[in-house]
């Protein structure tokens, strides 16, 4: 329980899973809505209370009992075609599909009588006979649903003798694009992949044509499945239909080692699984975490894996007499950085972090600099300083939470394209937006959010007049009479010469909403920032305005893996030295004169503040490639050799460190609520000038989403994503 | 295909009296059914009088517009009855006694008063089932292109018995003259003030649109039906929710079949007791019969329920080609029925209990005979293909399981398979019927299980002759 | 379970720095803080260390005073290198669910495992070598004050990580895909 609030420990489920559980995050449940009451009805003779409308599958599962399934999916419609969850219930003549059948007061269901054993068998049966026996090559192999639940319902022996002499069907295949391969004929028509994709991307291409024995699943013309979260569709695909392209013929799943981590390449931090094998990276699979992913993973984050193979900086390296970057020792490295900076004056060190910078890596950078004597650490990303700035936690984070954002409903954006800065932010507004009747507002460029919205329009001082209350727009009226409103402002609106006000313009609004609100819990303030690295960054006191400081005109420049190029050789004097600290050769490395190899986000456990203020932490899957080195032990070694050294020597007590400048760095799995709303808001008055521009956004595209940081630039499968979009848009259909 | 598809309820004497699992809210109290029939004192039925037929113009030998339709009767004191109100027109339905003629029989008065809940808001809707697609079937057609007036003016009297406000008919898309016929005498309605705003006088709403399918038999499932309606692919939904829940547009829906909502208007006009006259009980009123095959005459005729099989062919179809002695089988009710041979023939009655307890079932009255030339075996065989080829693919033990079964009876036509198949062909139409979303998969089912409770013997005799012939077959390999 | 928890309580009294080495060796009777001053090991009472539960509660049941339960650490006799005891970290958890399955069967219990050390490809087959004997080791246990109370035998230094897993139950319904007014009405098959 190391370093573990009270309320996490108590959030311990316990192990039978029966029992209730708090759950970790507060469920804005329509609270005024009585609870109706709850029916009995017995699984295998064992008696329990749920409420009227379960399905006789869901009432199973409350009491432990899983009913086979193939097209069942929780977070997905019911389809009911499957028939695998077929149950006798008594009285009934027939077995009923229990997926979607609602339960009955007093109904007795019997999940493992001979009726319903038969009737598996049955569809089992029936599933196989068209299924090719060709799991020895099959990528599902050894994680297949069919292949588990042949074992465990099916029949031990064929009966197909039409094998001798009609055969199987067969099914040509798809090209549904680079990600995900298909195999047609080993479909078995669940309809799973149709129904996220109508449903959770909002990406209605997918269908089934043909009827009978020629029903096959697809998108009728050869088109890419054009969505983010298309990666998805891989692990619902009950059987090997669905692959992974990227994955194909890679490894099995009992090879492969799993390590629990944490998605840095969006700003929400999913929570991944990622399976090595030979100290490589094979694959990253969605790890459940209801707060966040729910149980999805966006394609970036899925697939851009194999950038972690690639471009990678795996010797430290000096920038030679002809200017060539030059593999040297570790000593050499550091003592070439250690010596420019101790030779610089204090105040023209510059330190600039980037955006998959960890937290450990980024204070133990600040403190190093700091015990150089300069003050001057940035981040490339951007927040407004004037009024609170970012001492208040409130003003840069997602208030409302992730999961929360599902019980809003009215949902107003600003300047932020969701569905590329933060895919899963965005399939949890389309899910409240289906189940919920949540309605959405979009002030900015119009973009393609997978579901309608209220179109307000792209000028600023749209925002001014609803802080001001004195739009006509409608959607002031819908904010105003919402019960759970929230605002989204998206980061990238802050970075022009008008965020300021802007930000002040969308806390006024949201606070003077959230004054109004009944649920004094609820938060309306939201700012979706746009890397993983930002919000740890703010948390530790990085300053804001890298381009002030570069006009300063710095003599040594480090860069904690500033990929986003910000930092350029023509903004720097000649003789700035530029130490370059990260894991990829992109735009930092390319102007460095030191280059100190540091460690990729599955290589080192490292600390991730998410957009919502939720620290978690990320595993080492592998080892860092070459002479890698965890990028804190980096910047220690050098603070060393400097003579500056850091007080910390292992990664407990750099946490500790992370723990003294906020409990919440180190707060694992848990966000905390904010507070000091009216401040920041009091505080933010002076801010609210004039407003004239027009709100942008950066990824406006698929194509714009594929490649946004040195990761993914380094991966190939995004590069051919990004080519399979393009060549799609050129496509008629 | 009308209604077939609707699941037969395989009932036995002491369970009769339950309808299984039904939609949630009104149905949570198991239903009775009506128990209004006196004690049987008919033993004998058909042949039916003249003056007791309700299709008077089946033949198309008068006029099927509204002049001849208002001269044979129709749209006569309609107002009077719409004025009676909906209990009054429900009550009469009950007391006749009627069946839904689609296939699956269920009591037409006790569904129509499912739609009788308290109104959420929603629009009711009453939908006409007229994609008859089951081959042998071709009652609702005539009633369509020559009694088209019956079924508006039925649409109207059923629509006011539930509160509808509009009646969709879904007619199949072959039915081009037939659809062209009903859509006149929609339009003359309209003209006549019978139908539309303030319908005959009554003050009341209602609307008859007439949409035209599009060739797929399971769009005769009436929730596959609903969905075509919708503009979706015909594709049956899941029951519970029922349609009078959750229906056409997600509200409350009736689907009816041609035939009952034809013969509602007359039993309203006639009185249920009338209807209920004809028949055994539980099994009351006239029926429109399909004679096809090897038969003389085939014909479509109006007959009192529970006539014998025997005398309907021999006295309306001019008997069985080369005698009754020539007959092989009959498929009773439609091709989705299992057959019975010529000694269950001799004394079958041809209603809903008198087939049940033959093991098959009344379905939509098509009768389909078969004298002794057929090749019954590829004649089944023919039928599973069919079956095969509408399967909608939605359900795995219909999509896999009746190609399956098409594959084998094909086979079992030449006799290239093995003995024990047969009860491994038994076996999976039983793992088919039953467990399908809809009906479609016990209809290809059915005659399968038919084939091989009649015929064992001849299936054997094709393998024994092309084991003689070939050597053993391949599927004897598995064995 | 409660134990933990009310562990973790005192702990935050202290803050969270140093919750750490204590919580792992929290037993008073081997955590003397300098070593310096212990002449000798420490005297294991083998009886203790190895009685099952409930012989020793059988055994504290025949004394007839009360024993308040004393914690075990078996570190001391395990053998395993102080390396290992000392500066590993075990991480209790719940295996999370295979997102390419639908099946459960296999993750309704906790486990243990320790840090993830260096692998390299060994040169002779390609195949990985690891210089870390724990690096296999993973410990299933049905609840995780077991795991907790196994790591504290063993003076292994743990936490746990709790997946965030439970939602509330929201009742599914078919009906909602033909819904009049919903958007969850389906347009796709």
């Amino acid at each position: 329980m190391l370093r573990q609030p009270l309320t996490r420990a108590l959030a311990l489920s316990s192990p039978t899973r029966v029992a209730p559980v708090v759950p970790a995050a507060r469920r804005f449940a329509e609270q005024v809505s009585v609870q109706p009451e709850k029916v009995e009805v017995f699984i295998d003779d064992k008696p329990v209370y749920v409420l009227p409308g379960t399905t006789v599958l869901q009432a199973a599962a409350q009491v432990g009992v899983e009913i086979p399934r193939f097209c069942y999916h929780e977070r997905l419609a019911v389809a009911g075609n499957c028939r695998m969850c077929l149950v006798e219930v008594e009285k009934s003549p027939k077995p009923v599909a229990a997926c979607a059948m609602p339960v009955m007061k007093g109904m007795r269901v019997k999940t493992n009588s001979d009726l319903t054993r038969k009737a598996r068998e049955g569809v089992m049966e029936f599933l196989l006979v068209n299924h090719p026996l060709d799991c020895p090559i099959c990528d599902q192999g050894g994680e297949c649903d069919l292949q588990d639940q042949s074992m465990a319902f099916g029949s031990d022996r064929s009966r197909f003798t039409d094998i001798h002499f009609s055969g199987k069907r067969a099914v040509e295949d798809k090209d549904v694009g680079p990600l995900i391969k298909t195999i047609m004929t080993r479909c078995i028509h669940c309809t799973r992949c149709i129904r996220f994709a109508s449903e959770v991307a909002g990406v209605d291409d997918f269908g089934t044509t043909g009827r009978g024995t020629d029903m096959q699943v697809g998108t009728y013309v050869e088109k890419m499945f054009l969505s983010e979260l298309s990666g998805n569709i891989i692990d619902l695909c009950p059987v090997g239909a669905l692959t992974s392209k990227p994955y194909s013929f890679a490894a099995r799943p009992w090879e492969t080692r799993r390590i629990d981590s944490v998605d840095v390449l969006d700003p929400l931090g999913s929570n991944i699984v990622v399976a090595t094998r030979t100290n490589e990276v094979l694959r990253i699979l969605p790890r459940t975490n209801e707060e966040i992913n729910e149980e999805w993973l966006s394609d970036k984050s899925r697939f851009a894996c194999d950038g972690l193979k690639r471009q990678r900086l795996v010797t430290p390296m000096l920038k030679d007499s002809r200017g060539n970057l030059t593999p040297v020792e570790w000593e050499d490295a550091i003592v070439a950085a250690a010596r420019a900076l101790r030779d610089c004056p204090p105040d023209k060190i510059l330190a600039v972090a980037g955006d998959l910078a960890d937290a450990e890596a980024l204070i133990a950078l600040k403190d190093f600099v700091n015990r150089l004597g300069s003050e001057n650490t940035y981040t490339e990303q951007y927040f407004p300083t004037g009024g609170s700035g970012t001492d208040l936690r409130s003003s840069y984070l997602l208030n409302t939470k992730i999961a929360n954002v599902e019980d809003a409903d009215f949902v107003l954006l600003i300047g932020t394209n969701v569905r590329f800065e933060a895919p899963l932010l965005n399939a949890r507004i389309r899910k409240a937006f289906i189940h919920n009747e949540t309605d959405v507002a979009l002030i900015g460029p119009k973009v393609d959010l997978t579901y309608e919205y209220t179109y307000v329009g792209d000028s600023a001082s749209l925002v001014k007049d609803l802080a001001a209350g004195t739009s006509s727009n409608e959607v002031l009226k819908r904010l105003e009479s919402a019960k759970r409103p929230v605002v989204i402002l998206g980061a990238d609106q802050l970075k022009t010469e008008e965020g300021a006000a802007l930000l002040a313009y969308t806390q006024e609004l949201a606070l003077r909403l959230q004054d109004n609100l009944q649920d004094k819990e609820w938060k309306v303030l939201n700012v979706l920032q746009r890397t993983a690295s930002q919000v740890a960054a703010l948390d530790i006191g990085y300053k804001q305005g890298v381009g002030e400081a570069l006009a300063a005109g710095p003599r040594v420049v480090y860069l904690l893996g500033a990929d986003g190029g910000v930092v350029t050789r023509e903004a720097l004097p000649k003789d700035t030295v530029v130490i370059y600290q990260g894991h990829h050769g992109d735009a930092g490395a390319s102007i460095a004169d030191v280059v100190l190899p540091g460690a990729a986000y599955t290589e080192k456990r490292a600390t991730y503040v998410n957009a919502e203020g939720r620290a978690q932490q990320t595993l080492p899957a592998v080892t860092p490639p070459g002479l890698a080195r965890d990028d804190w032990k980096i910047i220690r070694a050098l603070s060393e050799v400097s003579g500056a050294g850091l007080p910390y020597d292992n990664l407990d007590e750099i946490r500790e460190r992370l723990s003294q400048v906020s409990p919440a760095l180190v707060a694992y799995g848990d966000v905390q609520a904010n507070n000091y709303f009216a401040q920041a808001r009091a505080l933010a008055k002076s801010l609210q000038k004039p407003v004239s521009g027009k709100l942008d956004v950066q990824l406006k595209q698929l194509e714009d989403y594929f490649m946004t940081d040195a990761i993914s630039r380094a991966s190939p499968t995004m590069a051919k994503c990004v080519q399979a979009v393009l060549k799609q848009k050129t496509s008629p259909y | 295909m009308a209604g077939a598809l609707v699941r037969v309820i395989q009932r036995t004497k002491t369970n009769l009296g339950i309808v299984a699992p039904l939609a949630n809210g009104i149905n949570n109290v198991p239903v009775r059914y009506q128990q209004t029939q006196a004690p049987p004192t008919k033993s004998k039925f058909g042949p039916l009088a003249d003056s007791d037929r309700v299709f008077t113009n089946l033949y198309g030998r008068h006029d099927w517009r509204l002049k001849g339709a208002l001269a044979r009767g129709d749209w006569y004191m309609t107002k009077e009855i719409l004025l009676k109100g909906t209990d009054w027109i429900v009550n009469e339905l009950k007391t006749s006694g009627l069946r839904g003629r689609g296939g699956a029989g269920f009591p037409t008065g006790m569904k129509w008063s499912f739609m009788n809940k308290p109104s959420d808001g929603r629009p009711k809707y009453l939908v006409v089932n007229a994609d008859e697609g089951e081959p042998g079937t071709c009652k609702d057609r005539e009633i369509m292109r020559h009694d088209p007036h019956k079924l508006v003016e039925g649409c109207l009297i059923a629509g006011r018995a539930m509160g509808a406000q509009a009646a969709y008919i879904y007619i199949r898309g072959e039915f081009y003259n037939e659809a062209s016929n009903l859509q006149v005498a929609i339009a003359e309605a309209y003209q006549a003030g019978l139908i539309g705003k303030n319908a005959c006088g009554s003050g009341y709403d209602f609307d008859v649109y007439v949409h035209r399918g599009a060739g797929a038999y399971i769009c005769g499932e009436e929730t596959a039906l609903i969905e075509s309606i919708e503009g979706k692919q015909g594709k049956p939904r899941l029951k519970p929710p029922f349609p009078a829940d959750v229906g056409l547009f997600g509200c409350p829906t009736t689907v009816n079949n041609v035939e009952t909502i034809a013969v509602a208007p007359t039993i309203c006009r006639r009185g249920g007791k009338w209807f209920a006259s004809f028949g055994r009980p539980r099994n009351s009123g006239t029926k429109l019969f399909n004679i096809s095959g090897h038969v003389n005459t085939p014909c479509t005729v109006e007959e009192e329920m529970s006539i014998p099989l025997k005398e309907l062919i021999e006295r309306h179809a001019g008997g069985v080609c080369g005698g009754w002695d020539n007959l092989l089988a009959i498929i009773p009710g439609g091709s989705s029925t299992p057959l019975i041979p010529k000694d269950v023939c001799e004394t079958v009655l041809m209603d809903f209990d008198g087939l049940v307890a033959a093991q098959t079932s009344l379905g939509t009255a098509a009768i389909i005979v078969m004298d002794k030339s057929t090749d019954i075996v590829k004649a089944i065989a023919r039928l599973i293909m069919f079956y095969k080829h509408e399967s909608c693919g939605q359900c795995t033990p219909c999509r896999e399981g009746v190609s399956w079964m098409n594959k084998i009876m094909y086979r079992f036509v030449d006799g290239n398979a093995s003995p024990k198949e047969i009860d491994m062909l038994w076996e999976i139409s039983k793992q088919i019927e039953g467990h399908t979303i809809c009906a479609l998969g016990d209809g290809a089912a059915w005659p399968v299980q038919g084939l091989i409770r009649h015929f064992r013997p001849e299936l054997e005799r094709r393998m024994q002759a092309w084991a003689c012939v070939h050597g053993p077959s391949k599927a004897e390999r598995l064995y | 379970m409660l134990q933990a928890i009310s562990r973790v309580t005192t702990f935050s009294k202290n803050g969270l720095s140093r919750s750490l080495p204590i919580l792992s060796l929290s037993n008073g009777r081997y955590a003397s803080s300098d070593p310096t001053c212990k002449k000798e090991a420490p005297i294991i009472e083998n009886d203790a260390v190895l009685a099952l539960p409930e012989e020793r509660r059988m055994q504290n049941a025949l004394e007839s005073t009360i024993v308040v339960p004393v914690k075990v650490d078996l570190s001391p006799i395990t053998g395993v290198p102080e390396e290992h005891v000392k500066t590993r970290r075990v991480r209790i958890y719940q295996p999370p669910k295979n997102a390419m399955q639908s099946g459960t069967n296999n993750i309704h219990h906790w486990e243990m495992e320790f840090d993830n050390r260096q692998r390299w490809e060994n040169p002779l087959m390609g195949w990985t070598s690891s210089g870390d004997p724990l690096s296999n080791l993973k410990i299933q246990f049905s609840s995780p004050d077991e795991a907790i109370e196994h790591c504290e035998k063993n003076g292994w230094i743990w936490y746990i990580d709790v997946p965030k897993t439970e939602k509330d139950l929201r009742p599914k319904s078919y009906g909602l895909n033909f819904s009049w007014n919903r958007r969850t009405r389906v347009s796709t098959k």
